[in-house]
């Protein structure tokens, strides 16, 4: 499903090759984001439809609005977080113009928006993801989200199956460290 | 085996990549060691966040289409000439098969032609829909979350091309906290124009268009 991973690129810089029309920097942002899109419009819609057309909405919208993204103003991921929940507001009224199919259910949670409850979500782990050193980001997207093991991600990726296996414990480390406490993560990255 | 190999076994042990061998060793070492225990409970915890985020992704297909669609889309800080040729065909195709064309196109969309919000973190919108009667396009608009106007301002929708060419379908004030609905009339000509605007406009009594758009909406995207 993804390709491979973008390096030493962080949301802001992806942002603005964006803005210039590099579509491989969209890409690697649906590889970063989409997850916790579609997670956002599963919870708020609660329909895996309406969740893929909330996925295919918000990234469009960074692709046509990503020249007017102001790092000075919002973070990526608040920025994204805005647009998704704006589009599944709209994409709920939407559905309120015509009847429900079956399965569909109306918007949860609209009046509040769709802040997490609390605690550690989707969005929070992205953004993790984000923060830590690419090396350690590959094994954990390899691993969780494209299901290979240890020995096919060092044969896909060319590192040396001992280091594939250190790091991957590593990584863990690493990402909880980011979850944790962020601003050190960010500090350490600069 | 050193303590510090136990520990860099720990993310594996949870990906159930050890052998057997190695997995005893660990679960003796475990049940001895609670600097071990602790990495491992927090390594669990990463581990589960990071499971519960894989299993919620999107079908893989997904990415293909959305990077497909934006290929066709060029991003609105690097448009150029390309906007003179879509339009150009949206216009020979209304040449050939006629007016009605696009419009034809409008009617079979059942939830009718969604209005977006200029600026992407507005909560705004809208959606279009109408039919041609007797010469006239009569159309409901139905919008929500406009920005608050002031006194003397109201609301314009227009039918517009690329060339600046636009028709307009009339005026009205919307309050932001709700939605409403006004109905509209415009030519029946306006559905050969491929975008829609809705644009706020100041009381100087100028009838061209300010340019301000709060809502655009394309009839090339349905």
């Amino acid at each position: 499903m993804f390709g491979p991973v973008v390096r030493a690129v962080e949301d802001e810089e992806l942002i603005r090759r964006v803005a210039e029309g590099d579509d491989q920097a969209l890409s690697e942002l649906y590889n970063r984001y989409s997850r916790p899109v579609y997670a956002t419009g599963i919870r708020l819609l609660g329909d895996a439809h309406l969740a893929e057309e909330l996925v295919q909405d918000a990234f469009m919208s960074i692709w046509r609005a990503a020249g007017s993204f102001d790092p000075g103003r919002a973070s990526f991921t608040t920025w994204l977080y805005r647009i998704t929940r704006n589009r599944a507001v709209d994409l709920n009224r939407r559905r309120q113009v015509r009847p429900f199919s079956a399965g569909e259910e109306p918007l949860r949670n609209v009046s509040g928006g769709p802040e997490p409850e609390g605690g550690v979500d989707g969005w929070d782990v992205a953004r993790a993801l984000s923060r830590i050193p690419d090396e350690h980001r590959e094994v954990l997207t390899l691993a969780y989200f494209e299901g290979l093991s240890q020995r096919e991600i060092s044969r896909r990726t060319g590192v040396p199956l001992g280091t594939v296996k250190s790091r991957t414990t590593a990584a863990l480390k690493r990402l909880h460290r980011s979850l944790v406490n962020p601003a050190a993560e960010e500090s350490r990255h600069d | 085996m050193t303590e510090d190999r136990f520990e860099k076994l720990l993310g594996l042990y949870l990906l159930e990549e050890l052998s057997v061998e190695e997995e005893r060793e660990l679960e003796v070492h475990l049940e001895e060691c609670s600097r071990c225990r602790g990495e491992l409970a927090r390594a669990r915890q990463t581990h589960d966040l990071l499971r519960e985020l894989a299993a919620s992704g999107p079908p893989p297909e997904l990415k293909d289409r959305v990077l497909a669609r934006a290929r066709g889309e060029i991003p609105a800080r690097s448009r150029g000439g390309w906007r003179f040729w879509v339009p150009a065909a949206a216009l020979l195709i209304i040449a050939v098969f006629g007016a009605g064309f696009l419009w034809m196109i409008t009617k079979d969309s059942p939830e009718g032609i969604p209005l977006a919000a200029t600026a992407p973190t507005s909560e705004g919108g809208g959606e279009l829909s109408g039919e041609v009667q007797e010469g006239n396009l009569q159309i409901e608009l139905v919008v929500w979350g406009l920005p608050e106007l002031r006194k003397g301002e109201y609301y314009e929708l227009w039918y517009s091309k690329e060339d600046g060419g636009r028709i307009s379908c009339g005026t009205f004030r919307a309050r932001p906290e709700s939605q409403t609905t006004v109905n509209l009339t415009a030519p029946a000509s306006a559905v050969s124009y491929p975008e829609i605007e809705v644009t706020r406009e100041p009381d100087n009594g100028d009838p061209g268009s300010s340019g301000e758009k709060v809502l655009v909406g394309d009839l090339r995207n349905l």
